[in-house]
């Protein structure tokens, strides 16, 4: 069966109907769907009353499949299969977390505009949401299509930025929130990765922004300078014009290509459930040319960012 | 000699004509530019080519003046009268700083969000920035109208905020920037400090969302708890219908009522001038004590 797209938002996300996740899908499906998710980004497939295995079958026909970094806390105990991360506020009996438990404070930091993996040198291509359980109000996901950002960015922003180099760190991004409850081994795992900061994507051949509030300095750049041109550069992409915002109904899957959009969840009451299930599809490689330097030892970030002195 | 305001925005600010801001201003004048203020929250004054003594002198009919932070650093060798604040990109000598200065790395703290002084525990209450030498293009200086900022959120995060304390600190806004040389002298000067986050405006008994790059946290709350909210708020507070863009020119005085906005410096060709003088009214009292 053919696959059909209707446009969400002026820019970018297609609602797709046609597709059964529950199946696997066949080559030309597979294909109708790299096709529609390079054009529009994001992509809404609704009433997909799906298990996690299901969920796993499908996502890996795109590729290899991460599993959960929360898994790299001693102790941890996973409600679900590693390679779906948790996203919901409840502990490992199903029970909602308590307001002050670290998991929620964690889970905070999904409010700050990201895009999955940037932190790791090989970073996320796919992400496929899963919505199981929502709460009444609120708990949007928002989308920002970022090559439409890219793309209205003045041509001496475009020419200055061409061929920086950001240093993104999840401890970074947690940090700006005042979240630092990482232990040893946690933070021995996930080290700071150096992406490019503009990419072509080579589905649509289309230059995009790539930007997560997890970059924390721009390669050769003084910290304070690359902060602040990061900031700017992460208000411009997230204005209005470019953001789509996803009021989830339970069964909508969402997948989103983490190359060319960012994303963030929206508050809710924590009191309610909102269980929504992921998985996230590898890329092959790190976005950078393969000559690159990487930070040297007295360059490293974490070292610069609490001391700045000329 | 009675003024005339033309209103810039569909919101605030106010273009203020007839007045002479270089000869003294009678206590009838200086009181329809607090009431203006008061309904403003921005003035912009064109043509006002003034010296420091003059800006002084002006900004005194409206209250006490601060003295700038920056000579809390041993060894703070000013340009300019302790009053003045030397919003500019020029060393002692009236240089451009060079690149990689540490003064250069500072100064990039003016381009977020804030209010002057909210990092005090007795903030600011006016600012008077006057335009001396501006670049050949960019360093706008953008403002945003807490009042309408606050009328518009939902009643729920008004009854949410209300009574809330917010802690501001000047060293927290630079660390999110990654700016942390202050000495220990500078340290011990500037502890956190608290502040509401919704103040009722004395002038115009308006309420206001009272917010800053330097607030950190909301007492009574965990961290990241506190800093999310303050995130969105600030968000909020930034959206384009709150904001006026200020294009400067030389000669330009724009009078800010820090109770009630928000400001921020745009970039600019750094290897221009950029070269603007302000002096900062204190309110005298701090918002936790200042009766709605």
């Amino acid at each position: 069966m053919a696959i059909a797209v209707r446009q969400l938002h002026k820019l970018f996300v297609g609602e797709v109907s046609g597709v059964d996740l529950r199946q696997p899908p066949d080559a030309a499906m597979l294909a109708g769907i790299v096709a529609a998710a390079d054009r529009h980004a994001v992509l809404v497939f609704r009433d997909q009353h799906i298990t996690d295995q299901q969920h796993i079958a499908f996502s890996r026909t795109f590729g290899r499949l991460e599993t959960t970094i929360k898994a790299y806390r001693p102790g941890f105990k996973g409600r679900l299969d590693p390679h779906v991360a948790d996203i919901s506020n409840l502990d490992e009996e199903g029970g909602v977390l308590a307001p002050d438990d670290r998991r929620r404070m964690n889970s905070l930091g999904n409010r700050l505009w990201h895009t999955d993996y940037t932190f790791k040198d090989t970073p996320g291509k796919y992400s496929l949401l899963s919505a199981r359980v929502i709460p009444a109000e609120g708990g949007e996901t928002q989308f920002a299509d970022m090559r439409a950002a890219y793309d209205a960015l003045p041509d001496a922003m475009k020419a200055r930025i061409e061929r920086l180099v950001a240093e993104h760190s999840l401890l970074y991004s947690r940090g700006t929130i005042g979240f630092t409850d990482f232990s040893a081994e946690e933070r021995a795992r996930v080290p700071s990765a150096p992406q490019v900061l503009v990419r072509v994507h080579p589905g649509s051949g289309r230059k995009t922004l790539y930007l997560a509030s997890h970059a924390m300095l721009i390669h050769g750049m003084p910290v304070p300078e690359g902060r602040i041109l990061l900031r700017d550069l992460m208000e411009h992409a997230t204005q209005p014009e470019f953001v789509y915002t996803h009021r989830w109904r339970v069964g909508d899957m969402v997948m989103w290509d983490n190359r060319c959009t960012m994303h963030r969840a929206r508050e809710y009451d924590v009191r309610q459930v909102r269980e929504l299930h992921r998985t996230t599809v590898m890329e092959e490689a790190s976005t950078l040319p393969r000559r690159h330097p990487r930070l040297r030892e007295d360059d490293d970030g974490a070292a610069r960012m609490t001391t700045h002195s000329v | 000699m009675a003024i005339s305001v033309k209103q810039l925005h569909p919101l605030f600010v106010g273009e203020v004509s007839g007045i002479d801001l270089r000869k003294p201003v009678d206590a009838a004048t200086a009181s329809d530019i607090v009431a203006a203020a008061d309904r403003h929250a921005v003035l912009v004054f064109h043509g006002q080519t003034l010296t420091d003594e003059q800006q002084i002198a002006f900004s005194r009919l409206l209250g006490p003046l601060e003295t700038t932070i920056k000579a809390y650093r041993p060894g703070h060798k000013p340009r300019l009268d302790l009053h003045i604040s030397d919003v500019s990109n020029l060393d002692e000598e009236s240089r451009v700083l060079a690149g990689d200065d540490r003064r250069r790395m500072l100064g990039l703290g003016n381009r977020l969000w804030h209010t002057d002084s909210s990092f005090k525990a007795i903030p600011a209450r006016y600012s008077l920035l006057s335009a001396r030498a501006i670049p050949g293009d960019g360093g706008e200086t953008q403002f945003a109208d807490m009042r309408a900022a606050y009328d518009a959120l939902s009643d729920a995060m008004k009854a949410r905020l209300e009574g809330l304390v917010a802690e501001h600190s000047v060293l927290y806004s630079r660390s999110t920037i990654g700016f942390s040389d202050f000495t220990d002298e500078e340290r011990t000067k500037l502890p956190p400090v608290p502040q509401l986050l919704v103040r009722v405006h004395p002038g115009s008994k308006r309420r206001t969302l009272y917010l800053a790059s330097h607030a950190g946290w909301i007492r009574g709350m965990q961290i990241p708890e506190a800093r999310m909210p303050l995130r969105d708020l600030m968000e909020h507070a930034t959206q384009r219908e709150f904001v006026y863009t200020h294009r400067w020119q030389v000669g330009d005085l724009v009078l800010w009522d820090d109770r009630c906005t928000m400001h921020r410096a745009r970039e600019y060709d750094m290897t221009q001038v950029r070269d603007m003088h302000r002096t900062t009214v204190s309110d005298e009292v701090s918002s936790l004590e200042q009766a709605a």
